[in-house]
């Protein structure tokens, strides 16, 4: 499970985060819903320690980030993490290099999948295609959890299809997913637990599935009522 | 140890093939500028000699004798040497900076490497280290090549042979990097190595905390170039020296082993808990 409790921080003079607390949970999706600006991106940051924390708490399967949390878990931000000079075998290469959680098959599996080439350089794909690789380079780690910062942002409808095909597979199943969105009609199907957040502060989290069979209300509904009143 | 390893081996082939223009630039231009430059000596010779009826000795007397000192001196020789010491300068800087800039988010995969951030910042100073000691390997190399073009180009008559040392002694500016004991190359090059790292912190304050970063980067220097010379300072000033040569020398390692020390320290606390991508 990645915790984070009471988690605060300030860009400069403005805040950005103010005490976030929330869980997400192995085998489940779980979606951060606000719009830009209101610090999903930076709740990633601080999961993965790439921007400092000022106060408060993140454990993940009960312990702070160390390095070796980075074989359990990863980030896939909304720009690809590898250098646009790299071909895309050599992007793979890097990665077996450095992880051993690297499953070199799993990433050829989805490389066939997104009929992409790997001899096919960075810098050359279209935006739909970096996505697509920049996903692979995550999901091909064979980690806890995955963490995606608006992976269907700028990119065109059948690569968005062929990406939510990919949270209904088995490369997703059983992994901790966190999923930051500021349109969530393209995953409001996916997913089970849905956090709102406005303005630094957690305005509400619930389960999906609960929240339908109970009070038969969509992620869509509850978001209706939490950010108009 | 194997990842930093590797990320030297990364980052040495992320700046390899800058690195061939460089190597090919110099050897390019020593190479020619030697051949120009006897040419023209012995055109001279040729005119003056040949022409002008002037006698051999006193053209030797008058604009002496060709040597690699003479081709030392030139821009042949001083232009790409000043151009590689340019380029690692900056090489410094954008080995970190290119990481955060342009479309990519490398630097997010970096930190999110499996293994002890510090390993990228060794990795990086190592790289910085390798490259300047290949071409200063280079140097020494391409002198004995230059050393035998010249015996070709040049009649002995009209031409002072100088060996490797001699020509390295003789280098005013370029003393530094061509030390002729292995003290002074510790001391010359230990320096260097220490300023890269502080350097390399004082970018790591930078990235942490930008805008204001600068400020702290500024202080840190500061801060690091004032213990360094302390000692010499003190004993300057303060004590009017009163320390022995040996003992300023002891208490100037100690000063120096203290700021790359200092320069680690902050470095691995920034890089852990501070870095901002």
């Amino acid at each position: 499970m990645i915790e984070l409790k009471n988690v605060t921080k300030k860009f400069g003079k403005k805040q950005v985060l103010k005490g976030v607390s929330f869980t997400a949970e192995k085998g489940k999706i779980t979606c951060l819903i606000g719009i830009n600006g209101v610090g999903k991106t930076t709740i990633m940051k601080a999961i993965m320690a790439l921007t400092p924390i000022d106060s408060g708490e993140i454990l993940i399967n009960g312990e702070t980030l160390n390095k070796g949390s980075y074989e359990k878990v990863t980030f896939i931000p909304d720009a690809i993490t590898m250098l646009p000079s790299m071909k895309i075998s050599e992007a793979f290469t890097f990665m077996a290099d450095f992880y051993n959680s690297w499953n070199m098959e799993r990433a050829k599996e989805l490389l066939n999948f997104f009929n992409l080439n790997e001899t096919d350089r960075i810098s050359e794909l279209s935006k739909g295609n970096t996505a697509k690789v920049n996903l692979i380079l995550g999901l091909a780690l064979d980690v806890d959890y995955i963490l995606m910062d608006e992976p269907f942002s700028g990119i065109d409808i059948f690569s968005r299809e062929q990406i939510a095909d990919v949270f209904t597979s088995h490369l997703i199943e059983d992994r901790g997913v966190i999923i930051t969105t500021h349109e969530i009609n393209d995953i409001e199907h996916l997913i089970d637990k849905a956090v709102l957040l406005d303005n630094g502060v957690i305005l509400k989290e619930f389960d999906t599935e609960e929240i339908r069979e109970t009070e038969g209300k969509s992620v869509v509904d509850v978001m209706r009522e939490v950010y108009r009143g | 140890m194997n990842r930093y390893l590797k990320l030297v081996n990364f980052e040495f082939e992320r700046f390899f093939r800058f690195y061939l223009i460089l190597i090919g630039i110099t050897i390019l231009s020593e190479i020619i500028g030697i051949i120009v430059k006897s040419k023209t000596y012995l055109n001279r010779a040729h005119q003056e000699i040949n022409v002008n009826l002037m006698p051999q000795s006193e053209f030797i007397e008058q604009f002496g004798k060709m040597s690699i000192y003479n081709f030392s001196q030139s821009g042949w020789f001083m232009g790409p040497i000043a151009l590689c010491i340019v380029t690692l300068l900056i090489y410094v800087f954008f080995i970190w900076y290119r990481d955060w800039f342009g479309k990519n988010t490398f630097s997010y995969r970096l930190f999110m490497l499996p293994t002890e951030r510090m390993n990228i910042y060794f990795a990086k100073a190592t790289t910085i280290i390798l490259f300047v000691l290949g071409l200063v390997a280079l140097q020494i190399l391409l002198f004995p090549i230059e050393i035998q073009l010249l015996k070709w180009l040049v009649p002995s008559e009209f031409r002072i042979d100088m060996t490797v040392p001699e020509i390295t002694e003789n280098l005013y500016y370029l003393y530094l990097l061509f030390p002729k004991t292995l003290i002074e190359f510790i001391l010359y090059y230990g320096t260097g190595i220490i300023a890269v790292f502080v350097i390399f912190t004082a970018i790591l304050f930078e990235r942490s905390y930008r805008l204001k970063g600068i400020f702290y980067a500024i202080i840190y220097v500061a801060v690091s170039i004032l213990v360094f010379l302390g000692p010499a300072l003190f004993d300057a000033f303060v004590l009017e020296g009163y320390f022995y040569t040996i003992e300023l020398f002891l208490l100037e390692i100690g000063a120096a082993l203290l700021v790359l020390a200092g320069a680690i320290w902050v470095g691995n606390k920034l890089i852990k808990h501070k870095i901002r991508v």
